[in-house]
């Protein structure tokens, strides 16, 4: 029986579906067409070539249908669709529904395409006799990222998984079997609050943009191999190769400093796989654009740079493969879980690394590989040494990265190291030692041949201002303990002054050099400041409050990272005396408010802020903190909430209304009785009271006082110990011979006070007074660590960054001059 | 011996130092049984025993945590975790443990958790709202 459901608006999804389809075909057929526009030799390659672009812009605004489409659906709140019910809510603001686009996998699949098409846009109107081969790759890419988004069935199989699936479609549940279910589901999963950030706006596209920009040096590298126009293809694939690290590198960054900033990893970097697959392919490509630059002035290294430049392409499908197949699961903090398409995306793997070592095998015979070997003392046989040491040092991440690849395939049971961090730094930081001093070594070398004197002359000098300034800097920064430290110490100042001698002669006018100076000195600046960060950081709440030493327990209980404040309780930690000082509520988010303070020898304040760690607390994920940081020049303190009160207890009881079965007097402890006259004081748990006077002929509201009653009030001062007075007036009657009191509250103190009897022969007056407990005291953990010299982190990461930009001018400058060859 | 030669068997030589650190470094899944025998740190893969109480008491100790975890062979063991209690544990359909034991407690030193997958959450919130007639 078809159920006919109410209120669905089915059309979005069944355009964006439409889209979908089209943009698969298109892309399939701008593939075949771009292949018989570049081998036709019969003169039909020109009416292939207009097939091909007609399909590819058909292909391109089908993309921006696909996204403009879900937008709507987001946007408008369209939960009978899958998509924006598990990834949206409608409390979420607007601008974080852009973000929301790619949290599930097809969205961030769609991002790609939607880059793809923008770069292939480019090369449709730059490319010139490139065209034609090289986009061949490019829309063959396009068909496959298009096949994950079809979600359609093939033999029994599911093909992709479409953004456009209906809830309903999705999961197969009771409500379903109601024709009005829409009109119940009243609102969306939501947004993982982790990424309710600005960084999840701008980290995935600029990291997208960065693994799809890799497919063209793989697309050029493949063209020039077919063509065999073995030569012409470097210079063009260049400034693309350069722009595609550049982008990547900064993307990857942005994750390091989001996760930094607002994660709570509690550091910028941990090895973990997904980061890890990432960085895979920045190590090949920058090792690709070494040797492509010594192959071009020397002709040495020509099979390395083209592997390199195919293998770049390769590594960024198998990241996505590691992360998106759920291989990872419980090896990584950050995996997604499969969504099914394990099998497409070892078949998008295989496709990929197939044409690679086709096209390497079946033209390796007129490959321009050089039989000399290069002269020791040139530069393109240093550049050469170091891609050697970044491949293997790509390799060792890839191989302990992939250890579930290996159980997966070999049926082993090989766990991942236990310390990570440890495991990686041991082999990397070597590595990176290796490659910081070739960055400096090599600049003073020529290519082919360097005259040796002057090779050493030239070298001399920095050396020697390195040392000095490697001393300075490891006494300063505390990080003499460890050797290996040190060593990378040296070799990152090294490049640093070698390069800033380059960067000199550049201000002196051979511009040319300045874009890889600027670049090797910011990279430098980047390892010292993970360096030092990360071997000096230090937890400074460290502590071991509460823990309570056990009686015949040897070893010495490990001091928690975690510290746990009670409000307005000052607790010393560091340099600083903290204190919890209360909290402000904002939407869904609380933030804690620390108050820091640091008092000199002699006690007077030197300094004093106010950091403000906020948690949201998530009904579905329990407490989510995010960091609040101060920054210095030369340090970083880092501070986050791991625990606090649930929010209940923060936005305080209601008044609870009395009513039947409830006695008034539940809320409040046992009551203490006093005998006082007036002048009288006692004290409370937080202040004191004061007997003011009595009043014989009190009225009471509704209740007329006959002749023969007695109503007599007694007034009461309270004082409270924070300095706030409040009267109470507690009344005693007796009518028609029976005895009756009427209690008073002063309830900013949580006290009840009755006046219950009087005794004339001693002419004292009973009063009973009822207290509160006290309310539960408010209190947090928080863990605060310290990043020495973090910013140097940062910074480096910026100087890199211009530094790619001044090459990539250079280089797109030396292709504009390059004479254009036309093809015949 | 021609440069190349010599920096290929350089760098064969490194790869090979790699792989037999990897295998050196890498940790072994393991039950709690296996876990008493070794002093070494692994891995223990499991579930959370949600009938068993949780402890974690910021007031008296931010750093202590424990629970009680039943791993593959169904075996259970009180764990306990020298920080605090990780978001959404309850909700953990899978612990990854890495750590040691200690006497007849397993103490570790990292929890990864594995939650429900989205496209697995069979659960919608559904609310009704009544109509004004």
């Amino acid at each position: 029986m078809d159920i006919n459901y109410q209120g669905e608006s089915l059309l979005p999804g069944q355009l964006g579906q439409l889209f979908i389809v089209l943009t698969f075909g298109t892309a399939l057929l701008s593939t075949i067409s771009y292949y018989f526009a570049t081998t036709a030799k019969d003169g039909s390659e020109i009416s292939w070539k207009k097939l091909a672009r007609l399909s590819f812009w058909i292909n391109f605004f089908s993309v921006v249908g696909i996204g403009s489409c879900l937008y709507y659906i987001i946007y408008n709140h369209l939960f009978e669709y899958h998509y924006a019910w598990a990834h949206s809510s409608t409390t979420l603001p607007v601008h974080y529904i852009i973000s929301s686009f790619w949290e599930g996998q097809e969205g961030s699949f769609w991002l790609w395409m939607f880059w793809q098409s923008v770069l292939g846009a480019v090369l449709v109107f730059r490319a010139k006799s490139w065209e034609s081969p090289v986009m061949v790759t490019v829309m063959l890419c396009q068909a496959v990222l298009g096949s994950m988004l079809l979600g359609i069935e093939v033999f029994g199989e599911r093909v992709g998984s479409t953004p456009f699936i209906l809830l309903r479609e999705a999961l197969s549940l009771p409500v379903f079997a109601r024709p009005d279910y829409l009109s119940m589901i009243v609102d969306g999963n939501g947004l993982n609050p982790l990424l309710q950030n600005y960084w999840m706006t701008i980290h995935p596209p600029t990291l997208f943009l960065g693994f799809a920009s890799m497919i063209v040096p793989f697309a050029y590298a493949f063209a020039g191999l077919w063509q065999k126009r073995y030569n012409e293809w470097i210079k063009p694939a260049m400034p693309w190769s350069l722009f595609a690290v550049m982008t990547l590198g900064v993307g990857i960054i942005m994750g390091s400093f989001w996760a930094y900033e607002a994660l709570n990893f509690g550091g910028f970097w941990a090895w973990d796989p997904v980061e890890n697959a990432s960085i895979i392919p920045w190590f090949t490509l920058i090792g690709a654009v070494h040797v492509l630059l010594a192959y071009k002035n020397s002709g040495h290294s020509y099979f390395t740079a083209s592997f390199l430049a195919m293998i770049s392409f390769v590594l960024v499908i198998y990241a996505s493969f590691l992360t998106r197949s759920g291989i990872l699961g419980e090896t990584s903090v950050h995996s997604f879980t499969d969504l099914g398409m394990f099998w497409q995306l070892v078949l998008f793997n295989i496709i990929f690394f197939g044409l690679m070592i086709w096209v390497l095998v079946a033209r390796w015979k007129e490959l321009p590989i050089t039989k000399k070997d290069e002269e020791t003392y040139s530069r393109e046989f240093w550049l050469f040494i170091g891609t050697l040491v970044l491949l293997v040092a790509c390799i060792q991440i890839v191989a302990s990265t992939s250890i579930p690849v290996f159980n997966a395939v070999f049926g082993t049971k090989v766990a991942p190291p236990a310390d990570p961090i440890a495991h990686y730094n041991k082999w990397q930081v070597p590595f990176a030692i290796v490659i910081a001093i070739l960055s400096a070594v090599a600049q003073f070398l020529k290519y082919k041949r360097t005259d040796v004197g002057r090779f050493y002359r030239s070298l001399i000098s920095s050396l020697i201002v390195a040392v000095v300034l490697t001393a300075a800097a490891v006494y300063v920064t505390n990080v003499y303990s460890n050797f290996m430290y040190i060593l990378l110490t040296f070799a990152s100042i090294f490049s640093i002054v070698s390069n800033a001698k380059v960067l000199g002669d550049a201000f002196k006018g051979k511009w040319k050099l300045a874009g890889s100076a600027v670049a090797h000195i910011g990279f430098a600046l980047l390892l010292i400041g993970a360096l030092v960060a990360a071997a000096t950081e230090n937890v400074i709440s460290k502590n071991s409050t509460g823990v309570i030493a056990v009686e015949g327990f040897d070893e010495v209980e490990t001091p928690g990272d975690n510290l746990f404040m009670y409000m307005d309780e000052p607790i010393q930690m560091d340099d600083y005396t903290i204190t919890y000082v209360g909290d402000s509520i904002d939407g869904v988010d609380v933030y804690y408010l620390v108050n820091y303070e640091r008092k000199d020898a002699d006690g007077n304040v030197t300094e004093r802020f106010q950091l403000k760690p906020k948690a949201q607390q998530n009904p579905k994920m329990g407490l989510v903190g995010t960091p609040s940081t101060r920054h210095y020049l030369t340090r970083d303190i880092y501070t986050i909430v791991t625990a606090a009160p649930k929010i209940e207890a923060l936005l305080n009881e209601n008044e609870h209304e009395d009513h039947e079965g409830h006695s008034v007097y539940e809320d409040y402890e046992e009551p203490m009785t006093h005998e006082v006259t007036v002048g009288d004081t006692i004290r409370y748990r937080s202040g004191f009271v004061v007997v003011k006077k009595v009043n014989r002929s009190a009225t009471i509201q509704n209740i007329p006082v006959a002749d023969g009653d007695i109503a007599v009030a007694l007034t009461l001062e309270v004082n409270s110990a924070k300095g706030k007075q409040y009267i109470a007036e507690p009344i005693y009657l007796i009518k028609g011979g029976m005895v009756y009191d009427f209690a008073k509250d002063v309830d900013e103190e949580g006290l009840k006070f009755r006046f219950t009897k009087i005794n004339p022969a001693s002419n004292s007056l009973e009063i009973m007074v009822y207290q509160k407990p006290p309310a539960e005291k408010k209190w947090i953990v928080m863990k605060a660590i310290e990043f020495p010299y973090i910013n140097f982190f940062w910074a480096g990461t910026i100087i890199m960054t211009i530094g790619f930009i001044l090459s990539i001018v250079r280089r797109h400058k030396e292709v504009k001059e390059s004479p254009v060859r036309r093809k015949k | 011996m021609k440069k190349s030669s010599i920096l290929g068997i350089v760098a064969i030589a490194v790869l090979i130092a790699i792989i037999i650190s990897i295998y050196g470094d890498s940790s072994t899944y393991a039950s709690f049984t296996e876990a008493q025998t070794t002093d070494s740190e692994l891995h223990v893969v499991g579930q959370l025993n949600k009938e068993k109480e949780l402890v974690y008491n910021p007031i008296e100790n931010a750093n202590y945590f424990s629970f009680f975890m039943l791993d593959e062979e169904g075996k259970e063991c009180k764990v306990v975790f020298n920080g605090s209690k990780p978001q959404d544990f309850e909700r953990s359909e899978q612990i990854v443990l890495t750590g040691r034991m200690v006497g007849e407690e397993f103490h570790a030193s990292k929890i990864l958790m594995k939650c429900p997958s989205k496209y697995n959450d069979q659960e919608i919130e559904i609310t009704e709202s009544v109509a004004a007639s």
